[in-house]
């Protein structure tokens, strides 16, 4: 029996392949996207422009306010109407680059604040312009804060992009929900989905603690 | 107090300035010209509005009326390039400020290369040779958390003269030193001083005014009480608060 | 476009939206609750000196973190009639979300038992305190109060991750919003108006972490994620 059930998931071995595949391009295209929009937004919301501020925070607060499997719903059935044509991968993409955007844009505006105002000033004083402080000055001590719940947001990401599945993108998910109807072993199916995640994810963690534990240490000991 | 003539510009020209900071009139028709080259001391009491004036100076705080000249330019006036101004001004902060991620030398060249767009190469020369008149030779690729804070003093300066400023502006930049590191500081300032800058010095110590102040500034409540050379300030002030406040400094 | 947006099958529809709505809160508290116990007992186990108890409750943490959980309750829902219990989809998804949830409120109660300075540990043993006491009345009292910000941050994140039960078929909010894309063609009537809804829960427990952590005398509450 269960030497059946072994041989015929040996058989979905392309198919859980392909899943995983899918999952990776998913959460790496959205992270790549996910983060330069953020990190964009976050040096917006910080900027000093109160209109512009404030309609950021009111966007991430409608999206950390919505469950993600709503905002797929809403994107994949609703953008349509307005007459913009998507298929499923696409959706997902703008889905989840939407929201790791706006979770990276408010751990960036942290980061951006938490930077003390003397170090804005001294750069201020001997002339940079607003761009050449950002990059010399406030992005680079920002990043010691960003950097441990930035990668935390890339595990959340990955393991968002499950979601998609709810909208027919075979991935990782989808592959053990199709592999189940069949072999009808809902623990070892998922076992093995879910060790496929672990793999990716893992490291991830590890390296986030990593971090944050570094992240107490004075510049010039370590280098992140 | 002084009144310079309206005609009269200086280096440093405040004139009727006035500053509020919601309810609370920080500066009160501050009147104040400082010339080329000239040294000026402020003192006053703590909360007397010391750091709003220098800091109005490089545009880290805005006046409300009044004009404020500097450099020939009025500040507020739309045809001031405040960036271009603030490079021909120094400012040495109480915290020193350094960028945390940058060695000394970085500190020193970050804005000659990314402002005034000098050449890397030459850019760092200059800086190493700044680093080596603070007499800070061996720290030149020491992080400013591996420094002390006379050291990070000493580096905070060679900062702002690297960019060959005009104009220096000094906000108690030895109150957050230990004692026996107040001096190799005071003696850096004493050469900038020596060499003809001009430059505003927040600070109580009496010893550097004297040595190389033309002017001493007596500032309470947001105005300016006083003014004078060291010697008349230190040996005949003339009104009742100064000398309050000269009898607990000197007593320290 | 939007011009046939039909707010009059939305107040047809607002029994079912409201029987969602209530689902959704009272399962979720149901899987709080049952979180918190899963989150205390593995606390309890990680903040243990012998490597018996600390082993698997790490063990358990990271799998319940590195995994997502739609992958987790597929794994109940389709493992658990494997090994002989086969249970309504409901109780199925709130075991789902106390157990997934468990797991981070674990490292929420850690952290905030970790955060007491080692001089009140220290206080107590001083005064003669035994173990039990020092955690009763010195630890956990002030524990408790660092961990409320972040335990309101994690019911939002378990709040919005009920909607994933509306997959395996159980009537909540996000279900009742797929009805109504499906019986009726209308996903844009039907999403924005569960949308609103879980606005609604979102911004209460949001409130409530901000009076929270004002009545505790803390900083303001940071992001949750
Ligand atoms: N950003 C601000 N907002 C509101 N009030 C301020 C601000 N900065 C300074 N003040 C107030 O303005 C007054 C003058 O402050 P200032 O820092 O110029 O004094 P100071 O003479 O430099 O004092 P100290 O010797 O303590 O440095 C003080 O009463 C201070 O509380
Ligand atoms: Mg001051």
């Amino acid at each position: 029996m269960i030497w059946q059930q072994l041989q015929s998931l040996a058989g979905s071995y392309p198919l859980a392949l392909r899943g995983l595949g899918m999952t990776v391009m998913l959460s790496l295209i959205s992270l790549v996207l996910g983060t330069a929009l953020g990190f964009g937004l976050g040096i917006l919301r910080t900027g000093g422009n109160r209109l512009i501020s404030s309609v950021i925070g009111a966007w991430v607060d409608l999206i950390r306010g919505t469950p993600f499997l709503v905002q797929i719903f809403l994107i994949f059935f609703i953008l349509p109407e307005f007459g913009i044509e998507l298929d499923a991968f696409t959706a997902g993409i703008i889905a989840l680059t939407n929201l790791a955007a706006c979770f990276i844009c408010e751990i960036v505006a942290a980061g951006i604040r938490s930077v003390p105002t003397g170090q804005v000033e001294a750069a201020l004083a001997s002339g940079l312009s607003r761009w050449q402080r950002m990059r010399q000055v406030v992005l680079p001590q920002a990043m010691r804060i960003v950097l441990p719940p930035l990668v935390g947001q890339y595990v959340l990401l990955i393991k968002d992009s499950s979601v998609v599945s709810a909208i027919g993108l075979t991935d990782l998910t989808r592959v053990g929900w199709l592999v189940v109807q069949r072999v009808p072993n809902g623990l070892l199916v998922f076992f093995l989905v879910g060790v496929g995640y672990f793999i990716v994810c893992y490291p991830l963690i590890m390296l986030a603690r990593r971090l944050e534990r570094r992240m107490g240490a004075a510049h010039g000991e370590v280098q992140l | 107090m002084t009144n310079p003539s309206p005609t009269k510009t200086g280096m440093i020209d405040f004139r009727g300035v006035n500053k509020w900071f919601g309810a609370l009139n920080v500066l009160k028709d501050i009147t104040l010209s400082v010339e080329p080259r000239e040294v000026v001391v402020v003192c006053g009491p703590s909360g007397s509005g010391k750091s709003t004036l220098i800091r109005c100076i490089n545009g880290l705080e805005t006046i409300k009326d009044g004009d404020l000249i500097v450099d020939g330019q009025r500040l507020g006036d739309p045809a001031t390039n405040m960036a271009q101004l603030r490079t021909e001004i120094g400012f040495v902060f109480q915290s020193f400020n350094l960028y945390p991620h940058k060695t000394a030398l970085e500190n020193v060249t970050l804005a000659p290369i990314h402002v005034r767009k000098i050449p890397r190469a030459e850019a760092e020369q200059a800086g190493r040779d700044l680093l080596a008149k603070v007499g800070l030779a061996d720290k030149v690729n020491a992080y400013p958390s591996q420094l002390s804070g006379g050291q990070q003093q000493r580096v905070a300066i060679a900062r702002c003269l690297g960019m060959r400023p005009k104009i220096m502006l000094f906000d108690e930049p030895t109150s957050a030193l230990d004692p026996e590191m107040i001096s190799e500081v005071l003696d850096v300032m004493v050469a900038v001083a020596e060499e003809g800058m001009t430059m505003m010095v927040v600070t109580h110590e009496m010893g550097f005014a004297r040595k190389v102040a033309q002017r001493v500034v007596f500032m309470d409540a947001g105005a300016i009480v006083e003014s004078g050379t060291p010697e008349e300030f230190f040996s005949a002030p003339k009104t009742d608060r100064s000398r309050a406040f000269l009898s607990k400094i000197l007593r320290h | 476009m939007l011009e046939n947006f039909s707010f009059r099958t939305i107040i047809e529809y607002l029994p079912l939206f409201g029987q969602g709505l209530i689902t959704t809160v009272w399962l979720s508290a149901l899987s709080f609750a049952g979180a918190l116990a899963v989150g205390i007992v593995l606390a309890a186990m990680n903040l243990q000196r012998s490597q018996l108890f600390r082993i698997p409750a790490k063990a358990y943490i990271d799998a319940v973190r590195a995994t997502p959980l739609l992958a987790q309750l597929y794994f109940l829902y389709f493992g658990l009639p494997r090994l002989g219990f086969v249970l309504p989809e409901l109780v199925v998804g709130i075991l789902a979300l106390s157990l997934n949830s468990g797991a981070y409120i674990a490292e929420i109660i850690r952290a905030g038992i970790l955060s007491i300075p080692r001089g009140q540990v220290e206080a107590g043993v001083a005064s003669g305190m035994t173990y039990v006491q020092r955690m009763r009345l010195v630890i956990l009292p002030q524990a408790f109060k660092v961990t409320i910000p972040p335990l309101l941050g994690q019911a939002i994140v378990l709040v919005k991750d009920s909607a994933l039960l509306s997959l395996i078929s159980v009537s909540e909010l996000t279900r009742a919003g797929q009805l109504l894309a499906s019986d009726r063609f209308m996903p844009a009537e039907g999403f924005i108006t569960i949308a609103a809804f879980y606005l609604l829960l979102y911004y209460c427990l949001k409130g409530l972490a901000g009076l929270s952590s004002r009545w505790l005398g803390l900083q303001p509450a940071r992001s949750s994620t």
